[in-house]
């Protein structure tokens, strides 16, 4: 899923500032899963704005509203009549979302409320770790499933770097070292001969490195 | 305390910390309204839910969950007092004072201790007045 975090409140104030008509529209999809933009969080936004307005002073009428998916155009327009009524809309979903809005209402404002922060997954109850960075070329058969790329600091894909102690990564003793797991599991499906495999450089024209990318699946095109 | 501030309370509570047939100990005092909400366990009192008591008008909210290791559900009491610690920070961010918030463990049917709970919070409130966003 994508990870996001809400902005700080003071932050939120800011950007909305200008407008005295907002809406603030959640996404029940990533951001729902990661507390930071679905109904729930909508309501507590809104509850808190109104209670940070008021106490300034400023008068400001909020409306709440979530749909499924903010990232695709036909859940979108379910929102179409309350974004009608709104002056600007504090999209809580991930960046993807944000733009798809933008896209959609070309006149109304529509403003970030979270952060969108990576690709990852929920390890424990409140606990979300990044695994993925969409590189565009994954090679997780190699490597156990493991993303040496995304999860090992130095991001070395002949590893281990000879720096991990207790299985711990040396930049940051909280974390586990993405090598040490991939040779636990890698002996624990009986796939050692892996690691004589040499790795070349990686080709990072397929990340994001080589541009903003497209996927276009022309079976799915009229 | 300002002779004129008559602070508004609610109370949100376990109904196995504290039983409704003792809201009764506050009926005859004067020097406070008081609300009370109900909860099947305090695992139930959600952000929301609070701050919605201060859009209502409450000066201040108080949380009543009954004493570590002897919630029902094991560990409702634990969960309520996470949200409360985390709507105290939120109510710092608004700018009306996270103090206005408070959780209290409390045994069933220890009365004093509801009233001593009550009393304190009315301190701090004469304290930090009016809810300024009511």
């Amino acid at each position: 899923m994508i990870v996001a975090e809400q902005k700080p409140l003071s932050e939120i104030k800011e950007i909305i500032a200008p407008y005295k008509k907002i809406l603030i529209l959640g996404c029940g999809t990533c951001v729902k899963t990661c507390f930071a933009g679905g109904e729930d969080e909508v309501a507590v936004l809104a509850s808190a704005l109104r209670l940070a307005c008021k106490k300034d002073g400023k008068k400001i009428e909020i409306e709440e509203l979530t749909i499924e998916r903010q990232c695709e155009d036909e859940f979108i327009r379910e929102s179409a009549p309350a974004v009608s009524r709104s002056e600007g809309v504090l999209s809580l979903a991930c960046g993807a979302g944000v733009q798809a809005l933008a896209r959609r209402f070309a006149r109304t404002p529509v403003l970030p409320g979270v952060n969108t922060t990576f690709i990852g997954v929920l390890e424990k109850q409140g606990v979300f770790t990044e695994e993925c960075s969409g590189c565009g070329n994954c090679r997780l058969d190699i490597f156990g499933g493991i993303c040496p790329v995304t999860r090992c600091a130095k991001k070395l894909l002949n590893g281990p770097c000879g720096g991990s102690q207790n299985g711990k990564c040396e930049i940051n003793p909280e974390t586990d070292c993405a090598w040490q797991l991939i040779i636990d599991r890698l002996k624990a499906l009986g796939q050692m001969d892996n690691l004589r495999k040499y790795i070349p450089p990686k080709n990072w024209s397929t990340s994001l490195s080589g541009g903003p990318r497209k996927l276009v699946r022309e079976d799915h095109m009229i | 305390m300002n002779k004129k501030f008559i602070p508004k309370i609610t109370v949100f509570h376990c109904i196995n910390a504290f039983t409704e047939n003792t809201h009764s100990i506050f009926v005859g005092r004067n020097d406070f309204e008081v609300k009370f909400i109900k909860l099947p366990c305090s695992s139930m009192v959600k952000d929301i839910f609070l701050l919605r008591a201060f859009e209502a008008g409450a000066d201040g909210v108080v949380v009543l969950v009954c004493p570590e290791g002897q919630c029902r559900y094991v560990e409702g009491n634990i969960r309520a007092k996470k949200r409360v610690a985390w709507v105290k920070n939120l109510l710092d961010d608004i700018g009306i004072d996270g103090g206005r918030l408070s959780l209290s463990n409390i045994a069933a049917g220890d009365t004093a201790a509801a009233t001593q709970i009550i009393d304190n919070a009315l301190k701090n409130l004469a304290e930090l007045g009016q809810n300024p966003a009511a």
